[in-house]
């Protein structure tokens, strides 16, 4: 790959990060363009992944390729349908019953705070008025969630139209990605046509890996520990089911979060039985031996190869940066710039090398 | 007739992609390959164009895949050395379909050329979906690199 002159006067990492930058700022550039479609854009980009080797089993047994992608997306409808009449009632009513416990979670959490607190203020001889604290809190946080709810609510339709767009966005890329892929990558200059290619697959075999991986993952969690949940008698089981499946989508932090909400929810039941909080905790320990030892294996595994320092310095800074959406997209972005910046890096050191000859 | 505006401009030509699949058929590598799939590969190919005297890769850097010359000439070179002059219908570069090995020489076009990718992630996923034809496809490959290899070997022997 020859480059402009902008990048050639330092050895090839400096070269090689001046490069990264720029491609990282017009990333960036685009999301903040896109960022009105950013979620549907992701969500559609998500079914693209699942759904295409459907499309191309379809296609390849004589299927015409419109029709494969619509037979796969009326699937999908049918299915998203039942699994939604059948657990939305049931999430609704669960939502609620956990709305009527906030206030006994928070008055138990407080208590439990106000009393390790005042233990704690003893021992180390300084006087903690945790209390006020966690009323403070909480009535930030019950504000908060109103407005979240207000918020919700105004923007309800504007969520409706970005959601309508999702099929509409996933039809045309069943159908179109990979020619207009083909359209876009000719638009490389002759010495970057291979490299550009050469990425291209490593990342979009890394990303289909993991996208598949972590939805597999995601649903076996969620039934793992729904069941489990079922079985110890605690409340709301399939929405907290369902949460632990979601966070466990973000590494490390997500399992912590989960027993934490668990604990939470165990500990505001009427009557209060000690014996829920650890049985709870042990669900969710069960569930991520599972995982670990059956579902990553098997699934996951080599699907992104970061060191967990890189995992979670990248959670907080994507968390951080894009909210929610980085939390989750954060893996994925940072194995899909590990791969780019190693193949940057590799192809610059070796041109720098040919021209030193 | 269609409209400009309205037909589908990523589409090939069809006289083109025709000759792209007899050149193709015609190379040891689809050897006992039906022509529907030298065809469904062909659709896949990329065709580049180079001016003369362009580099088209060189030694140490990354392969995709293999190149056919579909028009002009290609010079394979190390540092000054001529290697092999390729005309219309050769092809070059198939190691990478085996391995994401590193270019072993230089390639420049030597006149106006135009060449056609045959990707490895193409193939790749065409022996998913096909895997006996695929293992066909394979030993091809594998005999015409034994026979480079033996090649070199004789060569360097003579040396």
């Amino acid at each position: 790959m020859s480059l402009p002159i902008f990048f050639k006067t330092q050895n090839a990492y400096t070269q090689t990060i001046k490069l990264f930058a720029c491609m990282i700022a017009i990333v960036l550039a685009g999301f903040y363009l896109l960022s009105a479609v950013i979620i549907p854009i992701v969500i559609s980009l998500t079914l693209y992944a699942i759904f295409e080797p459907a499309t191309l089993y379809l296609v390849r047994h004589n299927v015409n390729h419109s029709l494969s992608i619509i037979i796969v997306l009326v699937f999908l409808v049918f299915f998203s349908f039942i699994a939604i009449g059948f657990a939305l009632p049931q999430l609704i009513e669960q939502i609620g019953l956990l709305q009527a416990k906030l206030p006994a979670i928070f008055s138990k959490l407080e208590g439990f705070l106000t009393h390790y607190s005042a233990e704690f203020s003893d021992q180390i001889g300084v006087d903690l008025d945790v209390s006020d604290m966690i009323v403070s809190t909480v009535s930030q946080s019950t504000l908060l969630g109103q407005s979240f709810l207000l918020n919700f609510s105004n923007k309800l339709l504007g969520v409706t139209i970005v959601f309508l767009l999702v099929p509409f966005l996933t039809y045309y890329l069943l159908k179109d990605f990979r020619s207009l892929r083909n359209h876009m990558m000719n638009w490389l200059p002759n010495t970057s046509f291979e490299l550009g290619w050469l990425i291209y697959h490593r990342v979009s075999k890394q990303l289909q890996a993991y996208t598949r991986g972590v939805m597999i993952q995601s649903i076996i969690m969620s039934l793992v520990c729904m069941t489990g949940f079922s079985l110890i008698g605690l409340d709301i089981p399939i929405l907290l089911g369902v949460i632990t499946g979601i966070l466990n989508l973000v590494p490390y932090i997500g399992p912590v979060i989960s027993i934490l909400l668990s604990l939470l929810v165990s500990s505001a039941m009427t009557p209060f039985d000690p014996s829920l909080l650890y049985l709870g905790v042990l669900v969710i320990v069960i569930a991520q031996i599972i995982d670990n030892v059956i579902v990553i294996p098997a699934v996951i595994a080599n699907a992104v190869n970061l060191h967990p320092v890189q995992v979670i310095l990248g959670i907080i800074i994507f968390g951080n940066l894009f909210g929610t959406l980085g939390v989750i997209l954060a893996i994925p972005a940072i194995a899909t710039a590990k791969i780019i910046f190693n193949n940057l890096y590799a192809d610059i050191l070796n041109e720098n090398q040919k021209q030193s000859l | 007739m269609s409209h400009i505006f309205w037909s589908n401009i990523f589409n090939r030509p069809t006289s083109e992609l025709q000759s792209i699949v007899e050149l193709w058929q015609d190379t040891p590598l689809f050897e006992n390959i039906p022509t529907r799939h030298v065809q469904f590969l062909s659709k896949k190919m990329h065709v580049r164009s180079f001016m003369a005297g362009e580099r088209i890769f060189q030694l140490g850097s990354q392969g995709a895949g293999a190149l056919m010359v579909l028009e002009g000439s290609v010079q394979i070179r190390a540092d000054t050395t001529e290697l092999a002059l390729l005309k219309l219908g050769d092809f070059f570069g198939e190691i990478a379909l085996a391995e994401p090995e590193k270019r072993t020489a230089d390639a420049y076009s030597v006149t106006n050329t135009r060449l056609v990718y045959f990707l490895k992630q193409d193939l790749e996923e065409w022996i998913e979906y096909e895997p006996r034809l695929g293992s066909r496809f394979l030993m091809n490959l594998s005999a015409i690199l034994a026979r480079r290899l033996s090649l070199a070997n004789k060569e360097m022997v003579t040396l």
